[in-house]
């Protein structure tokens, strides 16, 4: 008999009772984290939890069925050995996933399944080992049974409630699961001192048990650091904010003075450098209009172009229409953002629509002086498509018959091929084309086309707005392209061929080695 | 032990369920399957000899037209464009025929797929009809009869237009040339050099050998002796014996006539690729055109042109014809009429035009004889949430076929779209003949094959291929149409079949226009017979 055993009757162990507690809340925790992730990550919560919860179940029972290998005698030295591994590998597990998915995504869903799964067949060996522990211990079978079962549900229940509500919130995927890590250990070290006398090895256990504390501890307080060191591995600059909507994802970045918008990875601008990409998107056209009144800029949900276009104190209306609620949620809340945009978007001139830029032409009625079709590239049939005859029709229907529509073109340089087949498409749509070019050095020398209704326009020789990278000679170099950039021959956009798409690929096959 | 997994999963699934806006997740673990058998009730009555109803009120017309597919809107359509107004269209039991169309209302908006027929290739210079009806909604927007019409590109399929998986890889078009041996690219090459050649042929009558509409198509026995040999046996005959070849041939007289190559003669199945002249100003040969519900677009176009006071809602249930008029005995939603009219345009098929009218053998009609074969089909439309994933190099095309498989592949409804994002939701809507059983015991099948039978054969190419998991996970809501006598079948003898022929010269009370006058099924051939049946009338 131990110097602790329990005399008949009475109630077993409090300590080891406890310990089922904040086994099993641990237990279910990582389980939580795991399921949580992936739907995090992966998307699809139902398919994600099922799956991890069917993994883990069955990993437990495989435990179960494995603790009946461990000897009589060395069960309290095990179990103290499972609960070590146990916080190790269930405390890190929720950063372990997050950086590899940072990294490397292909082989993600194996390792979060095997982590699971290991997981799942360690925490399913905990309760039987405590039963055998405590049943060497005490009498009453059903006693135990019943304490021990008591105890392993309130646990659960626990943190059933406290995941959801508190931790996951508050704390976050990777800290919740340093901090159930920690719980684990703790059980472990204490379970390891008070039965001091029963176990050997002794020293090395609790040395290892204190290092693996301190480890979790140190990633607890480093977990923040680490999730941004991560996504830093990835762009480069500290990101700022960083979120992900149901049709891309929206990175901020800062070095220094210079702010950066990522989208699904692709710079969309510097801050250093963007006034010349807007001033050059913009006041061409506007200089030469001063009658106009309304504008429309498709795309372009930063306000950058938007912030522009309201310097001309002739514009009274402005309409943006930009699929992605939350980056003009963005660009018109962020107060480090607003200073950017001037706060365009909440000018009382503005009206911010969240739509499809294709169907709500398809469907609206309205009539504008200027069109600034802000796109993506055409690096995909269905982008290829805002590119096309038949949009550029379209939007020659809402376009004054003295009015400009200028079209972010891809750059001349790089995709010459591309930028002359948007040249060539606003042509076939019965265009009038005046195509320009800027330098904008984070992205290198970049195209535009100003395309008119009627022939005549001539590039402005002064301007009536503030700018910075706009005057008289920087105007008469950007309609004139030197011989290395010269017009190419190449086939208009169509629909049923999408010449753009193959020439795009073509364009930047030949630069991205 | 048990208890506390089950607790720990309960826990943890509700846990997830709450992450879901709207707990939408529970109805998801089984997908709503909608089963839609167009006509089999009313045409099951007729069949049957249900007694027939008395009429309580009695519609005079000057010309009923009995069916609402592409022959019979094709008939009203040009009655109304030449002002003639007193006619009566009766829909008959499957409003738009095989040009229907359907609409699910997905959580991003409705979403419009075809029922039935989802493409039409570039008009035939012949197809005057169809290219009337094309420049007046539009998809024709200049030079309407000449040789090479320009088509709006919102019609013609956008690219990627098609792909064939075929030795585990997607590639480009539907046959794997460039991926064969170098004998087979050479019977490839050799296959559409001839049927190229076909195109071009005329008879000793001066008429194109190959022709849409079939009709105008070259008496000259040196073509019609193909009506007498199976397609299967005029390749063997002329040493084709690639078998990527046969297996794209099969698809196309599968695709294309609801049935395999060795009951297909070998003047439909060259047919399909000599009879392809129609040439674009802005498109390559061969293009297509397509909307989101397919024909439907047409049908539509169509049957707005005719005013809703000549529609009635109504299938007939006899049709007699004497010299005073035609007598018609028809179910309306304010119970059974008889319309008395002066003349009679039957645009039903013909499998129904046997029993509605009791004496059709005196057009020289005898269904036992003369009634061509049908194939069943079945046309199933997946409500997908998102898109399945697909390599990067080969993107989804507008048509997706699998080499060699027994299903006729997918179209994708939201192809034509165009957007600055994908479409949160889209339809697939995936085609099967069933060709490789008697279309008598596919129709026994099809009549009471349970929901989730006839989902399993609808969707088997799509759960292979992208894995049943991803298929169910991204399934919404399944809607399967039936069309057991999908199709007429142009098997050998159809060209010379007399019943066909002596109706498609009846001019007197009764007229007939289907397009199973041609012994084959499109939408020109429809569209053929209704503007002719019209003018008929229009005198």
């Amino acid at each position: 008999m131990s110097p602790t055993a329990q005399a008949p009757g009475r109630l077993p162990d409090r300590l080891l009772i406890l310990s089922v507690f904040v086994v099993a809340s641990c237990g279910l925790a990582y389980e939580l984290i795991a399921g949580a992730l992936s739907s995090y990550l992966l998307g699809d919560s139902v398919l994600q939890f099922s799956s991890i919860i069917g993994c883990y179940l069955f990993a437990m029972g495989v435990g179960s069925h494995l603790s009946k290998y461990v000897d009589d005698r060395d069960v309290l030295a095990r179990f103290i050995d499972i609960e070590l591994l146990v916080g190790l590998l269930g405390g890190l597990s929720a950063t372990l996933l997050f950086l590899l998915f940072a990294w490397m995504s292909a082989p993600f869903r194996s390792a979060l399944y095997a982590l699971v799964f290991v997981l799942g067949v360690l925490v399913g060996m905990e309760i039987p080992l405590v039963m055998r522990v405590l049943n060497a211990r005490q009498a009453s079978f059903s006693e135990l049974v019943s304490r021990v079962l008591t105890f392993d549900y309130l646990g659960a229940l626990a943190v059933s409630l406290l995941f959801p509500l508190v931790l996951a919130p508050k704390l976050g995927l990777s800290r919740t699961g340093f901090l159930f890590g920690m719980a684990n250990v703790a059980v472990a070290l204490w379970t390891l001192w008070h039965y001091r006398a029963e176990i050997p090895g002794l020293r090395p256990r609790l040395l290892r048990g204190l290092l693996v504390m301190a480890f979790l501890a140190a990633g607890l307080a480093g977990s923040d650091k680490l999730t941004r060191w991560a996504e830093k591995g990835l762009f480069g600059d500290e990101v700022i904010f960083a979120t992900t909507t149901p049709y891309q994802r929206l990175v901020v970045t800062r070095w220094k003075d210079d702010t950066r918008l990522y989208i699904n990875g692709n710079l969309q601008f510097s801050s250093r450098d963007e006034h010349r990409y807007h001033e050059a998107l913009v006041h061409p056209a506007l200089q030469s209009m001063p009658w106009a009144q309304r504008a429309l800029v498709l795309g372009g949900g930063d306000g950058l172009a938007v912030r522009e276009i309201l310097r001309h104190a002739n514009i009274r209306e402005v309409t943006l229409v930009d699929l992605d609620p939350a980056m003009t949620d963005l660009f018109s809340r962020n107060a480090e953002l607003m200073a950017l945009n001037a706060g365009a978007l909440s000018d009382p001139r503005v009206k911010v629509i969240n739509a499809d830029a294709g169907q709500w032409l398809e469907t609206s009625a309205e009539v504008f002086d200027l069109i600034i079709a802000d796109f993506p590239d055409p690096s995909s049939f269905g982008l290829g498509k805002l590119y096309s005859v038949p949009i550029y029709r379209l939007m020659a229907r809402h376009l004054a018959e003295n009015g400009a529509l200028v079209v972010q073109s891809t750059s001349p340089w790089f995709a010459p091929k591309s930028f002359w087949c948007i040249d060539a498409t606003l042509r076939a749509a019965g265009f009038s084309t005046h195509p320009y070019h800027a330098l904008v050095p984070s992205f290198g020398e970049w195209g535009f086309n100003l395309a008119m209704k009627r022939p005549g326009f001539v590039p402005p020789t002064r301007y009536s707005v503030p700018t910075r990278f706009l005057d008289a000679d920087s105007t008469r170099l950007m309609f004139s392209f030197p011989p290395d950039m010269r017009p190419l021959p190449v086939e208009p956009n169509h629909l049923n061929t999408q010449a753009l798409v193959h020439y795009f690929e073509e364009d930047w096959g030949k630069v991205i080695r | 032990m048990i208890d506390r997994r089950r607790f720990l999963a309960t826990t943890a699934a509700a846990a997830g369920l709450a992450a879901l806006p709207g707990c939408r997740a529970l109805e998801h673990l089984g997908i709503p399957i909608t089963v839609l058998r167009p006509g089999m009730e009313a045409g099951h009555a007729l069949r049957g000899g249900a007694p027939l109803p008395t009429a309580q009120r009695e519609i005079r017309t000057g010309v009923a037209i009995l069916g609402s597919g592409i022959a019979g809107l094709s008939a009203a359509w040009r009655l109304a464009k030449e002002g003639h107004d007193d006619y009566l269209l009766v829909e008959g039991p499957e409003p738009f025929g095989n040009a229907a169309g359907g609409r699910f209302d997905s959580p991003s908006g409705p979403l419009a797929f075809p029922r039935g027929a989802h493409y039409l290739p570039l008009p035939s210079v012949e197809s005057t009809p169809v290219r009337e009806l094309l420049h007046e909604l539009g998809v024709i927007e200049a030079d309407p009869f000449g040789p090479r019409p320009r088509f709006s590109e919102a019609a013609l399929v956008h690219a990627p237009d098609e792909r064939l998986y075929f030795a585990g890889t997607w590639r480009d078009g539907l046959l794997p040339t460039a991926h064969v041996g170098t004998d087979e690219a050479a019977q490839h090459a050799r296959f559409l050099a001839e049927t190229a050649r076909l195109t071009r042929a005329t008879g000793a009558d001066g008429r194109r050998a190959f022709c849409v509409p079939l009709a105008l198509s070259s008496t000259d026995p040196a073509f019609r002796r193909l009506d007498g040999v199976t397609f299967r046996a005029w390749l063997a005959a002329e040493g084709y014996t690639s078998p990527s070849l046969h297996t794209y041939l099969d698809y196309v007289c599968r695709d294309e006539y609801g049935a395999t190559p060795d009951k297909v003669s070998a003047w439909a199945g060259l047919h399909y690729f000599a009879s392809r002249g129609g040439q674009a100003a802005n498109a390559a040969d061969g293009s297509l055109l397509t909307w989101p519900d397919g024909l439907a677009f047409l049908a539509r176009g169509l049957a707005a042109r005719v005013p809703a006071a000549r529609q009635l809602a109504g299938h007939a249930l006899a049709v007699a014809a004497d010299r005073q008029g035609v007598s018609i005995l028809c179910t309306t939603a304010d119970g059974p009429a008889r319309i008395r009219a002066r003349r009679t345009i039957c645009a039903m098929p013909l499998h129904v035009a046997a029993r509605v009218i009791g004496n059709i053998r005196d057009y020289g009609f005898d269904p036992a004889a003369h009634l061509p074969p049908q194939a069943p089909w079945l046309v199933a439309s997946l409500l997908l949430e998102g898109f399945p994933p697909e390599p990067a190099d080969a993107p989804l095309a507008w048509d997706n076929v699998i080499a060699g498989s027994r299903g006729l592949g997918w179209v994708v409804s939201t192809h034509q779209l165009i957007r600055a994002a994908r479409p949160a939701h889209t339809v697939f809507t995936a085609y099967r003949a069933l060709a490789d059983q008697t279309p008598q015991d596919a129709r026994a099948w099809l009549a009471t094959a349970p929901a989730e039978a006839l989902f399993e054969l609808a969707a088997d190419e799509l759960r292979s291929h992208y894995g049943p998991l991803e298929m169910w996970r991204r399934t919404r809501a399944v809607e399967i149409t039936l069309r057991g006598h999908g199709m007429a079948v142009p098997a050998c003898g159809s060209l010379a079949n007399p019943g066909l022929a002596a109706l498609r010269e009846t001019d007197g009370r009764l007229l007939f226009a289907h397009s199973d006058l041609s012994g084959y099924s499109v939408f020109e051939e429809a569209a053929w017979w209704g503007d002719r049946a019209g003018r008929k009338v229009l005198g």
